[in-house]
């Protein structure tokens, strides 16, 4: 072997090696990689829960930064605040309860939301053939969920006049609210939430949130995708659930939609093998019985509170023309346990169990 | 095998074994994170006598210092084993494929980082499922584990440097004679 | 022997791969500080703020003071209950032991959060109803 060959081969030889190294080396590489993709994405999700409106409000973004995240928070419960201070009619300062008190009276003036949930509580009493009435308070003042005392026929009587949502008299222009007759009063508690779920929705978007979940109890709203790319999901609970392992009867996927469902379980008492529950059907004082419970989806959470209390008090066949007519998805279980669902909704509910 | 192979391997695994067993004597904050003095044995050994054997005086001193730990085949000796494994079988490929790429120090380091890498396989697969935990860890693991081998790596390169040296002056001894 | 010696003679491979391992487990464990996952804990709100922030692995009972009164918490095998309240329904009492999600005393402002013991097997982010 002479020295030409000598070189050219230990060239060769050099190149093999070098091609070895760097496949190795590619591959290590390729290794490493996969591990580290497989950690969760930087974007990470924040939770806080907070007691707000007499209930347990629960917020959840997806943020990068923990700050970020707490900061947005705190402001969409901040808003929540501010509409709780306006619209809570036990307060003796909020809006709420000056309209209350100057019913028969005179006009109020009121601020914007005010303004609005009251235009909004309107539009939902035309569309459930005033099924839903934000001027059922003095009916569900003679009810203590707690003592569990109920009125009586009578008492009913003399009272029902003063439950109508037409007497409502709202100014746009003036920004002014009456209520016709004295002794009306109006309970926002049907539509407040719903409401406030969309005001805090838009406030963590303000503050540049770009996927987040408003939870104020049942009354949810629901924005972006989770850092999964797949959307919220949410469980919708078991009427008739008698032990937690059966609580959730039902989960869906929200994508920029809020959900809320009523329920003849919320607050009720039962007496004389009788259940009395808070929604009350504002033609006859009782508690309505068609349903066991109602799930409304819509881009509204202020709509989904709504139109759940009032299909509920609806049931079942005038409830699901409504949703046909408006354009919304909704689930609604009648007193029987069966439920009916719309069209778009059959789709996309996913149920846990076989419900008979 | 012959004979002086043999004397051999019995020799350096009777040190790797040792340097081990004074390891264990040095206080450390973390359980696992260890210096891995032992190596520097299979290092050289590789370096000197080939890769069987490096292989078989990493796997005596393996077998041996669980035995005496009581530990066989218990956790910690499936994944000294696998990890001393892995690292002598990764220098001593590099070695055959490219011999003047790496240093001592490089390979050193190479080999820590694979004996390290093979045990956060190991721990992986059989014992934590959770490759959260696995990848949280990971990080600080090959951090250690390149600073080790690099103090490894030095003691390594510093021993066969004086090995050389000495076994020059035995040859040139011997020829004189 | 000396510290330049050995530097020298290292060759430039070597150099690279140990300046490779140190960035890259450097830069791992930054990230790693970032994504800090939340572990097994419970936190105890009083009226909004924080009250207790305990691990779930030492049984234990803890009370707290809210405007009704003491609610008791009690933990047991990594679940959690409520063993008295001071409201008038005693819904929290009634809920029972919860291993994730939360237990609420709205009248006595106590809220008792988990944090999800495996992320991954939760199924709803809110429910509804």
């Amino acid at each position: 072997m002479n020295i030409r060959q000598h070189v050219v081969d230990s060239r060769l030889v050099k190149a093999k090696r070098i091609v070895i190294i760097c496949c190795l080396l590619s591959t290590v590489y390729c290794l490493l990689s996969t591990a580290f993709s497989c950690v969760p994405q930087k974007e990470k999700i924040f939770k806080k829960d907070k007691i707000l409106m007499d209930t347990l409000v629960t917020i959840t973004v997806v943020s990068d930064s923990k700050d970020t995240a707490e900061k947005a928070i705190d402001a969409a419960f901040s808003e929540i605040e501010y509409l709780e201070k306006l619209s809570n009619h036990y307060s003796p300062d909020s809006e709420i309860t000056h309209i209350n008190r100057n019913a028969g009276i005179s006009e109020v003036k009121v601020s914007y939301d005010i303004l609005k949930l009251l235009e909004k509580a309107l539009y939902v009493s035309e569309n459930t053939e005033g099924a839903f009435d934000i001027t059922i308070g003095p009916v569900i003042a003679l009810y203590d969920f707690h003592k569990k005392i109920r009125p009586d026929d009578g008492m009913i009587k003399k009272i029902l006049p003063l439950v109508n949502y037409r007497d409502i008299i709202v100014n746009r222009g003036r920004s002014t609210v009456l209520l016709k007759r004295k002794g009306m009063l109006i309970d926002l508690g049907g539509i407040a939430k719903g409401y406030a779920a969309d005001k805090a929705a838009d406030t963590l978007k303000k503050q540049g949130v770009r996927s987040g979940l408003v939870a104020v109890a049942g009354d949810i709203k629901a924005f972006g995708l989770k850092p999964d790319e797949k959307p919220w999901k949410i469980g919708i609970r078991n009427p008739e659930a008698k032990n937690k392992e059966d609580d959730i009867m039902a989960t869906i996927e929200l994508e920029d939609m809020a959900i809320s469902t009523s329920g003849d379980y919320e607050r009720f008492f039962l007496s004389g093998g009788k259940r009395y529950h808070h929604l009350l059907n504002p033609k006859t004082g009782l508690s309505a019985n068609e349903c066991r419970s109602v799930s409304i989806i819509t881009k509204e959470g202020a709509y989904a509170d709504a139109f759940a209390t009032g299909i509920f008090i609806l049931g079942p066949e005038k409830g699901l023309k409504v949703l046909d007519k408006l354009g919304f998805e909704g689930m609604i279980i009648d007193s029987q346990g069966k439920p009916h669902l719309t069209q778009g909704i059959r789709e996309r509910i996913e149920f846990k169990r076989t419900v008979s | 095998m012959q004979q002086q192979d043999k004397y051999r391997i019995a020799l350096l695994s009777a040190f790797a074994l040792g340097l081990h067993g004074f390891e264990n004597l040095l206080p450390s904050p973390i359980p696992w994170l260890r210096l891995g003095l032992a190596n520097i044995v299979t290092l050289i050994t590789l370096l000197l006598y080939g890769m069987r054997p490096a292989l078989m005086v990493t796997l005596i001193r393996v077998m041996l210092a669980s035995l005496i730990a009581g530990s066989f085949l218990g956790p910690a000796f499936i994944l000294s084993l696998g990890g001393g494994i892995a690292s002598t079988l990764i220098m001593g490929f590099v070695l055959h494929i490219a011999p003047r790429l790496f240093s001592t120090m490089g390979l050193s380091i190479i080999g820590a980082l694979f004996h390290n890498l093979a045990q956060l396989f190991l721990a992986y697969f059989l014992f934590i499922q959770r490759i959260e935990a696995i990848l949280l860890i990971t990080p600080v693991i090959i951090l250690f584990g390149t600073l080790t081998g690099t103090v490894n790596g030095a003691v390594s390169a510093l021993l066969m440097k004086n090995l050389i040296k000495y076994d020059q002056k035995v040859q040139n001894v011997n020829e004189v004679k | 022997m000396s510290l330049r010696e050995l530097f020298h003679n290292t060759t430039l491979a070597d150099r690279i791969i140990f300046s490779l391992m140190i960035v890259l487990s450097l830069s791992g464990i930054a990230f790693i500080k970032e994504i800090l996952p939340d572990n097994s804990t419970l936190h105890i709100y009083v009226d909004g703020r924080p009250a207790y922030i305990l691990p779930l692995d030492k049984n234990r009972v803890v009370s707290v003071e809210g405007p009704q009164g003491k609610t008791v918490v009690e933990i047991k095998d990594h679940q959690v209950r409520i063993i008295e309240s001071p409201c008038h329904n005693k819904l929290c009492i009634q809920t029972g032991w919860v291993s994730s999600g939360a237990i609420v005393c709205l009248p006595n402002r106590v809220v008792v959060t988990l944090g999800d013991p495996d992320k991954h097997k939760k199924t709803v982010d809110a429910t509804t109803g």
